[in-house]
């Protein structure tokens, strides 16, 4: 009954701490910015807005799938990650299955993007697919070193392992080098600068999102929301020893949140080649590295 | 006008108090007025504490900011980026050169009032306006969508004739890719 109510309500927390997180982006950068900013919940604002259209323009019936395509897959991948009370889906080999289901938004979003036939979308979400196989080659080997170093495939297993002996057995501790990998390769998959490259409003007019409006960009931003907790989550599972209670989640996510933030907001964009050359270049060589630690 | 007030739902009202706190622009640099923009956005004046974003793409905004002249070349391009916005959706005449051709008067390249060919919400004057008069015009903005009154974009759903018929004085005969009268039919806007 317990794992009942959890599979209805996990999303619903997670979206509920994920639009948080996105006001507190706007409200962080509007600060350094030295302005007042929007109000901490805009992004729920903006929400109803989008949700409450009267128009509401579709392509085709796959412009339509790709936005439940981009909801499911996240939602899915979700149910995977384990947090304090909810470990139900995380049996034996689940880092596995995230490896490759966290790849499935993406894909419905190239679905419909192409449909809409706009240049502008049709570039970013070419860039978006070459940023993915930028920055899935860390995220993957840090995965991999870290299921080698602690003989586990399970998710839940690992956060046990980690929780052992305090900060001492933590995985950034144990293995700093696929630590900061990873750190870097969150930064590429959350879309922050400088591995913007996809979205670029000033380049390619939001890309993806070009020929999204209403409806549409209103599921993005729902699912946007649930993205930033699910990829805080992996991180702080896999590097700073998952977490105890809900209130410890928090903090981690905020910390790490707050340090991605500050590299956006003093940063540019790369160039395509350029972001892509450094996510193999530095964050890769340093998750091989990781590695050969590991096995020798 | 006060009648569709008393017709409005409780639901209707909430949406109304919640819309109202998000705006998105896409300001259409035509003249000079563009460079009033800069400082309204950024740390001086800082609009986006009234919720009011600049978007790039015409279908994610809310509002249409003409700034400065139109010529009849680019009338026809905001035309078209104005027929791609989601409704609702406004249309605000920034500066004397959209009221009435301003110091383009004489010209013979540009037009000289906006809402004969679009539905205007709210026109700012002067040569022009400060950032100052241009938050206020927003603020305007916003309180008539919380009283239910910033209904001018129906008008070109139910008066599509009139629009279009100024439309084709000034260019002759124009394609444009959205069938508004349908649209209208389609999504129930009386």
């Amino acid at each position: 009954m317990n794992t009942v109510l959890w599979i209805i309500f996990y999303p619903l927390i997670a979206f509920c701490i994920g639009i948080l997180y996105m006001g507190y982006s706007r409200k962080f950068n509007a600060r350094v910015e030295r302005r007042y900013g929007p109000s901490w919940i805009q992004p729920i604002y903006d929400i109803f807005k989008l949700m409450s259209k009267r128009t509401n323009i579709s392509h085709g019936w796959m412009h339509d799938i790709s936005i439940l395509m981009l909801l499911g897959g996240t939602i899915l991948t979700l149910m995977f990650i384990p947090v304090p009370g909810f470990s139900f889906f995380s049996q034996y080999g689940d880092m596995l299955v995230i490896m490759y289901i966290i790849l499935i938004p993406s894909l419905g979003m190239a679905l419909g993007v192409g449909e809409t036939a706009n240049p502008n979308g049709s570039i970013g979400i070419s860039r978006a697919l070459m940023m993915l196989a930028g920055y899935d080659v860390p995220f993957a080997l840090s995965f991999i070193g870290m299921g080698m170093l602690n003989h586990t495939t399970s998710m839940f297993r690992l956060i046990q392992i980690q929780q052992a002996h305090g900060i001492a057995s933590w995985g950034i501790v144990t293995n700093p080098l696929l630590g900061l990998a990873a750190l870097i390769a969150l930064q590429g998959m959350m879309g922050e600068k400088p591995f913007e490259v996809y979205i670029a409003p000033h380049e390619i007019a939001t890309g993806p999102m070009t020929e999204m409006g209403g409806k549409f960009l209103g599921m993005m931003f729902i699912t946007h929301a649930i993205t930033i907790f699910v990829e805080l989550t992996i991180f702080i599972n896999l590097f700073l020893g998952g977490a105890v209670t809900w209130i410890d989640l928090i903090l981690k996510q905020v910390v790490v949140f707050t340090l991605i933030l500050s590299v956006n907001i003093v940063f540019g964009r790369f160039r395509v080649d350029d972001a892509m050359r450094f996510m193999w270049k530095i964050p890769g060589s340093l998750a091989v590295l990781g590695i050969l630690f590991i096995i020798f | 006008m006060k009648q569709k007030i008393t017709q409005r739902s409780a639901w209707d009202r909430i949406l109304a108090k919640l819309n109202k706190r998000s705006l998105w622009m896409l300001h259409y640099c035509t003249g000079c007025g563009a460079i009033e923009l800069p400082p309204t956005m950024t740390a001086r004046f800082d609009m986006e504490r009234f919720g009011i974003v600049p978007m790039v793409t015409p279908r994610q905004a809310d509002i249409l900011l003409i700034t400065g002249y139109l010529s009849i070349k680019t009338l026809k391009r905001i035309i078209l980026s104005y027929e791609q916005m989601q409704a609702p959706k406004w249309v605000v005449g920034f500066g004397s050169c959209t009221i009435n051709g301003g110091m383009y008067w004489n010209s013979y390249t540009t037009i000289k009032r906006l809402d004969m060919y679009l539905p205007v919400e709210i026109y700012i004057a002067g040569c022009m306006p400060r950032p100052e008069a241009i938050i206020q015009s927003f603020d305007t903005l916003i309180n008539r969508i919380d009283k239910g009154v910033a209904n001018s974009w129906k008008d070109y759903y139910t008066n599509y004739d009139f629009y279009r018929k100024n439309q084709e004085k000034v260019f002759g005969e124009i394609e444009t890719y959205n069938d508004i009268k349908s649209d209208a039919e389609k999504f129930g806007i009386k």
